[in-house]
């Protein structure tokens, strides 16, 4: 029986998928981030997996004994987990349709799916690994080389390269609505970084008592101390304890401190000036702009070169101590650890005492460090240790099963190789500074040539660096360095005072320190990459794991001329895959330098830019909130079943059904629209008149009380901004009209020449103040007298006149315009009357057959009446002249915006002129088409419509200026044949404007 | 640009909430030549370096002023009424 609705569950994961029979989770960890008892599952490519509450899908996966997690961008070959913290791009993988998350850190949530990406069919068989055995044909920029002849393999090529490049993939059927929110907050100081020197400068900032803003990328806050499990002695003012125990003490008082506010798993992705940092923390982006920025972002580990370093079961060294001290999860079983400094002796010594055999422990340096006690620890455990030794290369299919080890002493014979199997291999690369914030920032950096390290140099105002980032890695140093980073950002808020002393005093003991020789250990030092054995140069020894470049890549790029650092980069990809550089820059500047017989300072580096990690663009979009405006009548418009159109953030009644008879009833009977959406200014003060001759092509100052002008604004080369109506409402009053979308515009334009004239007048925009009805037809005068006692008779209340009164027992102001070429007044009354005014004149008018017309009905109108549009008939060339509006400009004002212009147009020759024309076989054709002579576009349809009282094609368009001649005739392109048609000069109703006076 | 800009009448603020007028030119008088009109239509200086530009305070008090500002640096020297 099949019951409805149950699903029918995955199944568990296979020992086919696992290549390890047991399951790999230790013992309790003392820092561990899992909480043993709430237990989560999840899918991965269709099978189930059990995890911890706290697991990241990564060390569930581990655990689970899986250890391939992708596959490689070019080659496809299996990769794993490499750096285990997010900056690599070894774990991609699609999560609950999202692509291209980092499953070291996405923590695991009950039944989320996860599924692989860039494999087919699946990542233990994938197809596209023929591509390992290709390299011949995919050498360094091939792309700028290869497939270029015979022409027709490109676009073949292309469409193959297309198809299996790039990483995961977006599903479009996606829901495009995002829940990313953008939120803005200010601080007096931000902390990036929870490591030990984030966390000394945060509390000492805080101490002076400024708002500390913590931000640090890690779900937990602590940095490298959760995974340090040695015994720290002689910090600054703190007990000894190990790694975990010194950060919760640390924590503590972090999370204690009423001025810290601490954003966890949260990414500062880019600084910008004046100390912006933008920060993703989940569906959040958070703009933050601080006083004083503290960078304590530390160190990224690298990985080390060597043939086939990017086989799964080969990782950083700290991605295996956190993977046994954070997720209690073992790494493998037989370890072999490579190191370039002291870092790797602490992590075969974490490996040990999680179960791990180790098998070596092989330093590249000759002598490895003496008095070490990890070092020492391990010879008595018996781990072999291997100075002056470096892995050549690796064996295994879809995990490591060998690596060959060979000294690195000149002239050792071959024969000192050895092969030591293993299933893990930790690296331990040395560390290339997380500068890239600083960098944003404008600071500089010197390249330490010993550690070839980026070491800041100058630093921009308002930031401070501490701790690994500066190129410090002795903890006593970098607390103290995190103090003095706080203190000194601190002071930038509350001013120098006690902090001076105390600035000192600090700077005092961490000279101190840096004075005392054997205080502190020595700093790691890093070689330069192995150079690898002339045999190893075929073959695939990985610079960038992001782009799958090697070694011999970079070699051959260089010797074919791109020896510049940032040339290099581009030309061979390297530092510009999801990393951007973490895992690989330090490789690549090694290796340029070495090539091209170059110190590392004089190589350099690359500029880094934003964002520091990858974004999803969803979170820069942020949330769509487009801004909808309706005006007071807008119910009454839907009731009315009016189809309603977008216009700016507006929204205006198109039709009521039928724009043609809506024509009809306005110039037969009366109909009304809502034009509540004109923009509306007041301008008003002594220089008001005066602004206004300015602005405008026409005269304003003398302009009667109670009158209203058309007026035309131009910008001072000549061309056509705006129009609209103003009227005087008193000698120092102005009531001015605008363009719906153009409002914002006009209003810092007349405000822009107040200011820089200096005159006396206050522009105020009231579009929002206002609701505002145009009623117009032989019997507006009928339906309106019903309404007010305002004299609205013919000889009283004349064209281009205004009046105030009560309009249905509300104030209202009264201007008798035509804009659609009958009688009308445009009625404008507060805002909260809108919707009111509407339904009493609608009930009013409804004996003399009133119809509310809307947007298309009223263009129909307008276009009898050959009423330009701004913007519609106009565009950013036109200039009055020319669009037949000569009319409207006063040369015989001394001066105003765009005279000099218009004198110059006036003198030329136009060369196109806007006419109106007429359809001469009843076609109508569409806005934008082409006037053609033949087939050739001499012109262009701006506005064209039906007719509903000549049952005609009609509209505007720019022709020739030859072709400008009342009936020439033209050729008008509808459906792609020419059409003949007629000019017009003349409106094409009511050419005398009667009806409008009446 | 992410800089902060100091409106003479609200204060320092995100650029993001002013719109940028343009370097600050002088209009030619009345009857001044063809070139000059020409000049002052359609070229700028577009100087690296220190220039004097209009901004209006868009999403605060709507007010135009004048400021100093590096070009190259986006450093503000100073801002003020025109």
């Amino acid at each position: 029986m099949v019951v409805a609705g149950a699903e029918i569950p995955p199944p568990p994961l296979t020992k086919a998928m696992a290549n390890n029979s047991h399951d790999q989770r230790l013992k309790p960890q003392p820092a561990e981030l899992i909480d043993r008892n709430k237990c989560v599952e999840f899918q991965f490519d269709g099978q189930r997996v059990n995890a911890h509450q706290g697991d990241t899908v990564a060390s569930a996966l581990h655990a689970a004994g899986v250890s391939i997690l992708s596959r490689g961008f070019k080659y496809h070959r299996p990769r794993g987990l490499l750096c285990g913290v997010g900056r690599c791009p070894n774990c991609l993988v699609n999560v609950d349709g999202v692509p291209n998350v980092r499953a070291c850190t996405q923590q695991v949530r009950q039944a989320m799916n996860v599924q692989h990406q860039n494999a087919w069919p699946s990542l233990n068989l994938d197809f596209l690994s023929v591509l390992d055995r290709l390299q011949w044909l995919m050498p360094v920029g091939f792309y700028y080389k290869a497939f270029h002849r015979p022409k027709f393999i490109w676009g073949l090529a292309q469409r193959v390269i297309r198809r299996i490049g790039g990483l995961g993939t977006i599903d479009i059927d996606a829901d495009s609505v995002t829940n990313y929110r953008h939120r803005y907050q200010h601080s007096d100081v931000a902390v990036v970084g929870g490591g030990p020197a984030g966390l000394a400068a945060a509390l000492t900032a805080a101490e002076q008592g400024v708002g500390v803003t913590l931000v640090d990328d890690q779900p937990e806050l602590g940095g490298h101390l959760l995974f340090n499990s040695r015994n720290l002695r002689g910090l600054p003012d703190l007990v000894d304890g190990s790694g975990p125990e010194v950060a919760n003490r640390l924590i503590q008082r972090v999370t204690k401190s009423p001025h810290i506010e601490v954003l966890s798993g949260a990414t500062v992705f880019a600084h910008y000036q004046d100390n912006l940092l933008t920060i993703l923390h989940g569906d959040e982006l958070v703009k933050l702009r601080a006083r004083g920025v503290v960078l304590a972002t530390g160190a990224y580990e690298v990985p080390l070169q060597f043939q086939n370093n990017d086989l799964p079961g080969i990782m950083l060294a700290t991605a295996a101590q956190r993977l046994i001290h954070l997720y209690a999860v073992k790494p493998g079983n037989t370890a072999v650890v490579a190191t370039v400094n002291d870092q790797g002796y602490q992590a075969a010594l974490d490996l040990l005492n999680a179960g791990v055999d180790v098998a070596a422990v092989v330093d590249v340096r000759p002598t490895f460090s003496h008095g070490l006690e990890a070092a020492t620890a391990l010879i008595s455990r018996g781990v072999p240790l291997l100075a002056g030794h470096a892995i050549t290369h690796a064996t295994g299919k879809k995990r490591v099963r060998a690596v060959v080890v060979a000294s690195q002493n000149a002239g050792s014979p071959d024969g000192s190789a050895r092969r030591i199997a293993c299933d893990l291999v930790c690296m331990a690369g040395g560390f290339q500074p997380a500068n890239s914030l600083l960098q944003h920032a404008g600071g500089s950096l010197d390249y330490d040539e010993k550690s070839s390290e980026g070491i800041p140099h100058d630093l921009p105002n308002g930031v401070y660096v501490a701790g690994e980032v500066a190129g410090v890695h002795n903890l006593a140093s970098t607390l103290l360095q995190g103090r003095l980073a706080g203190l000194e950002a601190a002071r930038l808020v509350s001013g120098p005072g006690s902090i001076q002393e105390e600035i000192g005093r600090v700077r005092q003991r961490l000279n101190g320190l840096k004075a005392e020789p054997g205080s502190i250990p020595p700093s790691p030092v890093s070689a330069a990459p192995v150079s690898a054995p002339t045999e190893s140069q075929v073959k695939k020894n990985f610079v960038c794991f992001c782009e799958d470049v090697t070694v011999k890549d970079v070699a051959q790029a260089i010797q074919e001329g791109f020896e510049d650092i940032q040339m290099l980069k581009r030309y061979s990809t390297a530092t510009m895959g999801p990393c951007q550089g973490k895992m690989c820059l330090k490789a690549l500047v090694g290796l340029c330098a070495q090539h091209t017989g170059r110190t590392i300072s004089e190589t350099g580096g690359t500029t880094a830019r934003p964002p520091v990690q990858p974004i999803p663009l969803a979170a820069l979009a942020g949330p769509s909130h487009m801004a909808v405006k309706r005006t007071p009548m807008d119910q009454s418009h839907r009731d009315l079943g009016a189809s309603m159109v977008d216009l700016g953030p507006w929204q205006r009644a198109h039709s009521y059904g039928s724009p043609q008879e809506e024509c009809l009833a306005v110039r037969q009977r009366v109909g009304i629209i809502d034009v509540t959406t004109l923009g509306k200014l007041e301008v008003t003060g002594r220089d008001a008149g005066v602004l206004l001759d300015r602005v405008y092509t026409h005269h304003f100052s003398n302009l009667r009380v109670g009158r209203i002008r058309y007026g035309l604004l131009c910008a001072d080369n000549s061309t056509i901004m705006d129009d609209g109506t103003v009227t005087k409402l008193a000698e120092d009053r102005y009531f001015v009209t605008t363009t719906t979308g153009n409002v914002d515009l006009i209003e810092e334009w007349f405000k822009w020449w107040q200011a820089g004239t200096g005159s006396c007048a206050h522009i105020t925009n009231v579009t929002s103040a206002y609701a505002a009805v145009n009623v117009a037809g032989p019997r507006a005068r009928d339906t309106l007298s019903k309404l007010t006692d305002v004299d609205l008779s013919e000889q009283s209340f004349r064209y281009m006149r205004s009046a105030q009164g009560d309009v249905a027992g509300v104030p209202a102001m009264l201007l008798r315009i035509g804009f659609v070429g009958e009688t009308g007044w445009e009625i404008h009354v507060p805002a909260e009357y809108g919707q009111h005014i509407w339904e009493t004149i609608m009930e009013a008018g409804k004996e003399f057959g009133i119809a509310p017309f809307g947007l298309e009905a009223q263009r129909i109108l307008r276009l009898e009446k050959k009423h330009v549009i701004v913007g519609q008939d106009t565009d950013a060339d036109s200039n009055p002249l020319d669009s037949g509006m000569d009319w409207v400009v006063r040369f015989d004002k001394e001066d105003f915006i765009g005279r000099e212009g218009l004198k110059l147009a006036s003198e030329r020759i136009p060369r196109n002129k806007l006419v109106g024309f007429i359809m001469q076989d009843g076609q109508v054709p569409e806005d934008g088409v082409p006037v053609v002579s033949g087939y050739k576009p001499i012109g262009k349809v701006t506005s064209a419509r039906l007719s509903p009282t000549m049952n005609k094609g009609f509209g505007l368009a720019w022709v020739p200026a030859e072709l400008a001649q009342d009936g020439t005739q033209i050729s008008v392109l509808v459906n792609g044949e020419p059409r003949p048609a007629q000019v017009t000069l003349q409106p094409f109703y009511d050419p005398e404007g009667e009806r409008l006076r009446q | 640009m992410a800089f902060l800009l100091n409106c003479p009448n609200c204060g320092e603020r995100n650029v993001h909430e002013f719109r940028f007028g343009g370097e600050a030119t002088s209009r030619p008088v009345p009857n001044s030549t063809p070139d000059e009109w020409l000049s002052y239509f359609y070229n700028r200086g577009n100087v690296a370096g220190v220039q004097r530009e209009w901004w209006n305070h868009r999403y605060g008090c709507r007010k135009w002023f004048l400021a100093l500002r590096d070009t190259v640096s986006n450093q503000i020297q100073e801002t003020f009424w025109p």
